[in-house]
């Protein structure tokens, strides 16, 4: 298991350097001096001489990267010109403020889901089953802006109960301030994501139920509770399970929207702003982040596929 | 077994009495009905079907493919999916109480505990992510919760030792996937059987597995049903495994019950019109004939039968009689009473009771297949014919061309072997290598039909394969027509495709779904250039006639054909561009019986029409004898035995041919009471990792230590027709004459 978990640690670094080629070549296939991108527009020449200094822009390419790279790995993804700041020091400020509103979301997307999903799998015929239907349609054709738009709109308008615009306050710091600025959101992002997976868990669900082992175990005399819980759950869980850790790796990475609309400071709102301003060194930072996330969620699942399933073993 | 060999062999009923004063039935199921869908659309699968078993017998039953004998019994005990919305109507008693009227709670306190299921495919009716121990214990924990966890489970372990499963103690905390499926059948019935049930039904229990795991697994139920003193349902299309099984038989056709009674008085007398077809249709082992005897037609759809019979349309005995369309024919007793009567649904019951009239006029009604609906009427019934095994006057003309010399050969094949690398680690390093074929050498002769024998992995299709070079080789060499196969170039190798052709197990997945039958069988020739759009039309027309299709056929898809229907469509398209060599990889496995015969006939007389060769793969020895001339028997991917079809299915050398053949249970009611045990016990090795020597000395009962020291070369022993790979074979170990009493043949191959 460990060996396993270290050879595919081993594996993902060529991946990260490719990905790290890609990010690094965005900025060198802007039209002008690499320099000046990274510099800015209002950047004054002993500025741009310096960054091109530092990244050795005189140079050969391959070198380039190799020294850019090396910057990265040890932690310094050059300076952001629309805040002054180290892109590092943003990040570090920034990922934590996603990681809670993604955890936060994913409980949502859980919650919504595996009651939802359960409910279509088994009595789809049955008016709550029909009604689930009726609303997964509903919500994934809801945008989650707009239904972030709304909540903020009934909670935070009409009702005062929840700010507009959400800080981020750890939660182990202080849980009811927390889940005050991180709840609305999180509700508009999860529920919309737990929709979609609704449809997955209800499909695999449905699939494990019609399973010649759940044949099995009615032939036993197991009670249908028993059946679900005991049989068919956890082999309908494994392709659920991808779907959930994608939508995982789309909160933390992607919710760019939302995080904007609830001027939340997290990873989104950080890409957001690097776009308005044309501030590269900070996109460079967070487009890697993201790369990393997602590999490292393959990893966690390829693990929990393991977990549950005894006919995948490690090597 | 001495309670089977202790078994009347003829003469109704064995147990206790029969008539007045015989116990009650244990289950008993009642005019069960069966629809699946809803108003105009609801289709009946299951029309009226009423059977019932008593205690300590076995009732076998049998049917074709949508013939409502599965559907019957997961209706009856409500394991049908909630998906399918069946409405199903009638009354299933188990010792008076009708399980169809009980509440879930109730029905399920009789499920597992009184009435236990054994299901077909034994490796996806286990749970994947549970150990077996616990599928188990949680069987017996249902139904007794006092019964602590520890206590379960080492009763798991000695049901799994019951059932045969070596090592149980740590077979128990082992997953599905780590047990073969001849293993995974054993650990399904030592769960079925964990409350010692009064009911055991199993559902084609042995359809998944290999002949010589066949053989065991049919001895463990018949072990486990007399431990437990369960009475048993056994469903199964194989009409030798209920012969050897059953002390009584149930014959359903079309969602119906056609004909029941004692085994011996249905099998050796069939009254019904379907159950002398059934028996006819089958080739045997023992009893070899020159032709079958196919049922004309396909097996019923259940959305279009009519009112009438439901085996009117292929009924021989019909001749064109309204009634049997028009009426349904009602089950009734012929002959004897309660559990020793025989019944049979038909019209005309009286007058096949009479001998003279048992040869009914050519049918006029089945026109498309008149000639097969005569021929069987003119053969003998096969109670006639087993009385006869001995006769087996009737050969091909062909049977007796021994040795490898003689004739110019067609295909040449020379040591191939194939292997697959096993590759792990992080660079993926080669480990190991499944070795598949391992120097295979034969050779097939123009007009000559060689059949490859050997149970699933030995690599015959394989074998198959790496002669078209659908697959690369690893080594040797396969020279067709004069000219090397192996090694030939992309152009040449297209060439040489032409004059060899392929016929695939499972035509729907080999036909290409997208386009009309018409197309597919035209491909070949549009692939080939040169046949303008008009020659080709003609040319697929005239192989439509050929093998059988109406010419309203060609624009179907194949989707819209029967599996009969399509499998002729493949053998069409194998024809296509008139090859010399057609090789055909199990091309009647997943036909019906009924059908099976049908696609025999029409491969012989291609075969005499057009002097084709054949070289037949195939796991089933009796459909092998019927069709070859030469055999070849595979086992971990070399010929271990290679003879003219008479040598070796009457006088077989290698220890592995003559336990294979003593695997194969009989329709021979006689042959199949005789009290036989498993000859071969085990799974056959992993072609991973073969055993040294000769491959199946862990399996052979004669082998010596000197049989692991070196391989057995396939050679002439002793100026005895044929060619044996075992080292025993010259010193007359396994000699026809003098072989050992255990492993003797047997006269009635």
């Amino acid at each position: 298991m460990i060996g396993f978990v270290l050879r595919r640690l081993a594996q993902l670094v060529p991946v990260v350097v490719m990905a790290a080629l890609a990010v690094w070549a965005l900025v060198y296939a802007l039209p002008g001096d690499p320099a000046a991108v990274l510099g800015g527009v209002n950047a004054s020449d002993q500025e741009i001489e310096a960054i091109r200094q530092r990244l050795g822009l005189d140079r050969p390419v391959w070198e380039q990267f190799a020294t850019w790279l090396g910057h990265v790995v040890r932690g310094d993804m050059g300076t952001s010109i629309t805040s002054g700041h180290s892109v590092t020091s943003l990040l570090a400020t920034a990922i934590p403020a996603t990681v809670q509103l993604a955890v936060l979301a994913m409980i949502v997307v859980v919650l919504v889901a595996v009651p939802l999903g359960t409910v279509v799998a088994l009595a789809p015929r049955s008016w709550p089953g029909r009604l689930v239907k009726g609303y997964l349609s509903l919500s994934l054709a809801t945008p989650p802006f707009w239904l972030g738009l709304l909540l903020i709109l009934l909670f935070s308008v009409r009702w005062k109960l929840m700010p507009a615009s959400s800080r981020y306050v750890a939660f182990f710091d202080d849980p009811a301030g927390a889940l005050q600025n991180s709840l609305l959101p999180a509700l508009a992002l999860g529920v919309y994501s737990g929709g979609v997976l609704a449809r997955f868990v209800a499909s695999s669900l449905a699939e494990a139920m019609q399973s010649d082992y759940v044949r099995t175990a009615r032939s036993k005399g197991a009670s249908e509770v028993r059946v679900v819980v005991r049989h068919a759950a956890r082999n309908s869980m494994l392709p659920s399970l991808t779907v959930g850790a994608l939508q995982l790796g789309s909160l933390i990475g992607g919710a760019v929207v939302m995080e904007v609309l609830f001027n939340y400071p997290g990873v989104g709102k950080l890409m957001f702003t690097s776009v308005n301003g044309r501030d590269y060194a900070s996109l460079q930072g967070s487009i890697m982040f993201i790369t990393v996330v997602f590999l490292l969620l393959s990893l966690v699942v390829d693990l929990l596929y393991a977990v549950l399933d005894p006919r995948i073993r490690l090597r | 077994m001495s309670l089977r060999s202790a078994v009347p062999v003829l003469g109704g009923a064995p147990d206790p009495c029969d008539g007045p004063g015989s116990p009650a039935p244990l289950l008993s199921i009642e005019d069960l009905r069966v629809a699946f869908g809803g108003g105009d659309q609801a289709v009946a699968a299951v029309r009226g079907v009423s059977y019932e078993v008593y205690p300590g017998e076995t009732l076998g039953v049998v049917g074709e493919s949508g013939s409502g004998k599965s559907v019957t019994v997961m209706a009856a005990l409500g394991l049908l999916t909630t998906a399918t919305a069946a409405t199903v109507t009638g009354r299933v008693l188990f010792e008076g109480q009708d399980l169809l009227a009980m509440s879930a709670p109730q029905r399920r306190r009789v499920l597992g505990r009184d009435i236990a299921m054994v299901f077909q495919d034994p490796v996806s009716a286990l749970n994947p992510v549970q150990r077996i121990g616990d599928q188990i214990a949680e069987m017996i924990r249902l139904h007794e919760p006092g019964v602590s966890r520890g206590d379960a489970r080492r009763r798991a372990v000695a049901l799994l030792e019951m059932v045969g499963v070596p090592h149980p103690g740590v077979r128990a905390r082992q997953y599905p996937h780590e047990f073969s499926g001849g293993m995974c059948q054993r650990a399904v019935i030592a769960l079925a059987i964990a409350n010692r049930p009064k009911v055991l039904i199993a559902d084609e229990p042995t359809t998944a597995v290999d002949v010589s795991v066949q053989a065991q697994l049919l001895e463990v139920l018949r072990t486990a049903a007399r431990e437990t003193g369960a009475a048993t349902v056994l469903i199964s299309h194989d009409m030798g495994v209920v012969a050897e099984m059953a002390d009584r038989v149930c014959v359903m056709y079309g969602g119906r019950v056609v004909e029941t009674g004692p085994l011996a008085r249905v099998f050796g007398h069939p009254r019904h019109p379907y159950t002398e077809g059934l028996l006819a249709c089958i080739p045997r082992l023992g009893d070899p004939v020159a032709r079958l005897t196919p049922i004309p037609g396909q097996p019923p759809t259940p959305y279009l039968l009519g009112k009438g019979c439901a085996f009117a349309p292929r009924c021989a005995h019909r001749s064109g009689r309204e009634v049997c369309l028009g009426e349904r024919p009602e089950l009734v007793v012929v002959d004897g009473e309660g559990r020793g009567g025989v019944a049979a649904a038909c019209h005309f019951l009286a007058e096949r009771e009479v001998p003279g009239l048992r040869q009914a006029p050519p049918a006029a009604a089945a026109s498309a297949s008149a000639s097969a609906s005569a021929a069987s009427a003119v053969v003998s019934s096969p109670a006639a014919s087993a009385v006869s095994s001995s006769d087996s006057a009737v050969s091909s003309p062909a049977a007796g061309g021994e040795g490898r010399e003689g004739g110019g050969a067609l295909l040449e094949v020379r040591e191939l072997s194939k292997e697959y690398p096993m590759r792990s680690g992080l660079l993926g390093r080669r480990t190991g290598a499944v070795r598949a074929v391992r120097g295979l050498s034969l050779v097939v002769r123009p007009g000559e039909t060689v059949g490859l024998v050997g149970e699933s992995g030995c690599g015959k299709s394989t074998t198959a394969r790496l002669l078209m070079r659908l697959e690369e080789p690893t080594s040797g060499s396969v020279v067709f027509d004069g000219e090397e196969v192996t090694g030939a170039s992309a152009g040449r190798l297209r060439e040489l495709r032409r004059r060899m052709a392929m016929v695939f197990q499972d035509p729907k997945a080999s036909l290409n779904p997208q386009l009309s039958v018409g197309a597919n069988v035209a491909e070949p020739l549009r692939l080939a250039g040169g046949w303008s759009r008009p020659a080709r039309r003609e040319r697929v027309a005239e192989l439509f006639d050929q093998v059988g299709l109406a010419r309203h056929h060609l624009e179907r898809r194949p989707s819209e054909l029967s599996g009969g229907q399509r499998q002729r469509v493949a053998i069409a398209r194998a024809l296509a561009l008139r090859p010399k060599l057609v090789i055909m990889d199990e091309p009647v496995s997943a036909l019906d019986v009924s059908v099976q015969a049908q696609v025999l006939n029409l491969l012989a007389d291609l075969k005499a029409e057009l002097g084709l060769a054949y070289l037949f793969v195939s796991h089933d020895l009796s459909v092998v004898r019927h069709v070859s001339d030469r055999v070849a028997v595979m086992y971990l991917g070399r010929i271990v035995e290679l003879a003219g079809r008479d040598d070796i299915f009457e006088r077989p050398r290698h220890p592995y041919t003559q336990a294979l053949l003593r695997s194969v249970p009989s329709a021979e009611v006689e042959v199949a009471r005789r009290g036989r045990r498993a000859p071969l016990q085990g799974d056959p090795p992993s072609p991973l990792n073969p055993p040294e020597g000769c491959s199946f000395r862990s399996r052979c009962p004669l082998a010596e230590e000197a049989c692991g020291r070196e391989v057995p070369l396939l050679r002439v022993h002793d100026g005895l027709p044929g060619e044996v790979a075992c080292h025993l074979a010259g010193a007359g170990g396994t000699g026809a004459a003098g072989g050992p009493a255990a492993l003797s043949a047997g006269a009635g191959w």
